[in-house]
């Protein structure tokens, strides 16, 4: 219930921020102009309209959740709201807890979101809504997910500009899956230790991207259920290691 | 009396990444507070207050000594059932109603509906906040109306033990009368204050004892008759005798002395006979005595001399 009270906390105080507005704004805005892209383009406007409609929810939800999630403890205790919260009877776990619901639900809420104007404007160009449109939203939420799980994490003990270019850095290296994998099997035992070191802790961000497969139903994913699921287990017990890891951080935190 | 609050030996050092520069926030205090009074927690800014109180909440944890609280453990969570803080300067959820904030501090006590409501009113009403502010957004309250939401956020949970860390610093003389007065009141009502203020005035006028810190260091601790106990004399002569030798002579007497002008002279003592010695030779010395005014020693002054005497800058 407590962890509850602050999570709703903490989505109204996400809200109140410009910023977070502006990202989804944007988002909002670049979905909108795939019918327009589609008509100005060589391409074919269905094609158009469904890459750069997930690519928006992509982006849009990227700034989004670093932008709220790097500020949800470190402005607790710039602004020293963490004293009048900290001094009752509120365990530091469920603080974090809190945290990270009201950053989860902040995200889930901007990317659903865009999902129903791109979702909408699929309607208004197809005239039906294909599965897949719906997987690739919910699988851009997941992988937002694990995003705002590692911004979380990371804003317990450093200072959100670190943690800006941690996430987002973390972000980037976890996108590039090929290239990290490939440095596993390298013959320079040093490369092969940092590529593997990299590959397996960082979370893997690079298998949420189900664009092409979406985008061209050329392209078959083999066991699609399997591949979903699997994804969507990672991202939840990865966020779970890093919500534990964050409240172990945090519990021994000076505020 | 029960101790409300029983510190043992508590410290506080930081140190920097290298280890190397060392500094004492809190250095080795003890004291006890007993429930039902208003202790003042006085000090210069810097000198461990906020320090201490942060410790005792479990908010920071102490390098060594421990403390209890309502005896259990400080830092325990039973215990925050029964306390309540009110930082220094802090900023609430700006976007939320007064209303709204309280009902949120009132649900981290796990409160029930209809219980919640009624508390967060009873809450309102006795730090007298207009009802017409109750539902407008913090964000447009001033100054003293966010003081009044401070103190009411420390009454939701009817605590028997409240840290108040500067309640009536920055207001208005009328905003600061009635928030005095509103803290004075919680004594009757059998609640323990820990009191941190720079207000010595006010303290001296509510609380029952005083404790002085500075450098982290507990300087002096009592009641505030023991600290203010002992009159001082202010004696003002004319004499145009005064200065010739007999400044040396009454310097000698009293060494607080200050020229008034060219035949002026004031002097202050808390010793009688030394205040009639200067009375016989200046009549000896045909100089007037324009006055002899007996000054009650304020907790000011005792704070300033304790504080002083500590830095030998008297």
């Amino acid at each position: 219930m407590i962890a509850l009270a602050i999570a709703q906390q903490t989505i109204k105080e996400a809200f109140r921020r410009r910023v977070m507005w502006i990202f989804l704004i944007i988002g909002v805005f670049l979905i909108s102009l795939g019918p327009v892209f589609g008509f100005l383009t060589p391409r074919d406007s269905q094609t158009v309209l469904r890459s750069l409609g997930l690519a928006a929810i992509l982006l849009a939800g990227l700034f989004v959740t670093i932008v709220t999630c790097i500020y949800l403890i470190p402005a607790e205790i710039e602004r020293r709201t963490i004293y009048t919260v900290l001094s009752k009877p509120v365990q530091r776990y469920e603080f974090v807890l809190g945290k990270f619901l009201g950053g989860f639900a902040t995200v889930f809420i901007n990317i659903a979101a865009m999902g129903v104007v791109f979702l909408a404007m699929i309607y208004f160009q197809e005239r039906r809504i294909p599965a897949e449109m719906f997987k690739g939203v919910m699988l851009t939420f997941f992988q937002m997910m694990l995003l705002a799980a590692l911004t979380i994490f990371f804003s317990t003990f450093t200072t959100p500009v670190v943690n800006f270019f941690l996430s987002f850095g973390i972000f980037m290296i976890g996108n590039l899956t090929t290239v990290t994998e490939s440095l596993t099997t390298k013959s320079n035992p040093l490369v092969r230790g940092v590529g593997t070191l990299v590959h397996y802790l960082l979370p893997n961000f690079g298998n949420f991207n189900i664009q092409n497969s979406i985008i061209r139903p050329q392209i078959e994913i083999a066991n699609e259920q399997v591949f979903l699921r699997n994804n969507i287990l990672y991202a939840i017990i990865y966020s779970s290691v890093l919500l534990v890891l964050a409240i172990l951080i945090f519990d021994r935190r000076e505020v | 009396m029960a101790a409300a609050i029983s510190i043992r030996g508590l410290t506080k050092k930081y140190v920097d990444v290298w280890q190397k520069q060392e500094v004492i926030a809190v250095n080795n205090l003890s004291l006890e507070v007993e429930e039902g009074e208003i202790f003042g927690f006085l000090g210069r800014n810097g000198a461990g207050k906020t320090t201490t109180i942060k410790m005792l909440l479990g908010l920071i944890f102490p390098t060594a000594g421990d403390a209890t609280i309502l005896g259990k453990p400080m830092g325990d969570n039973q215990v925050k059932q029964e306390i309540a803080y009110l930082p220094e300067e802090t900023y609430f959820y700006d976007s939320m109603t007064g209303w709204d904030l309280l009902d949120f501090y009132a649900r981290l006590f796990r409160i029930p509906e209809p219980e919640r409501s009624r508390r967060v009113r009873m809450a309102l009403e006795k730090v007298r906040l207009q009802p017409e502010a109750w539902k407008r957004s913090i964000r447009g309250y001033s100054k003293g109306m966010r003081q009044r939401i401070g103190i009411a956020q420390a009454l939701i949970n009817d605590p028997k033990l409240l840290f108040l860390d500067e309640p009536t610093s920055g207001l208005d003389p009328i905003a600061h009368a009635e928030l005095r007065d509103i803290v004075a009141s919680l004594k009757y009502e059998g609640k323990t204050v820990f009191l941190s203020s720079h207000q010595l005035a006010d303290v001296e006028m509510i609380c029952s004892r005083v404790a002085i810190i500075h450098k982290g260091k507990l300087l002096r601790t009592g009641t505030i008759k023991e600290l203010i106990s002992g009159e001082r004399t202010e004696i003002t002569v004319q004499g145009k005798e005064l200065q010739n030798g007999m400044l040396a002579k009454l310097q000698a007497i009293v060494p607080e002395v200050h020229m008034d002008g060219e035949d002026t002279l004031r002097l202050t003592s808390d010793d009688s006979e030394r205040v009639a010695a200067v009375i016989d030779l200046v009549r000896g010395a045909q100089g007037k005595i324009i006055s002899i005014v007996p000054h009650k020693r304020t907790l000011e002054e005792v704070f300033v001399e304790t504080v002083r005497k500590e830095d030998n800058t008297i």
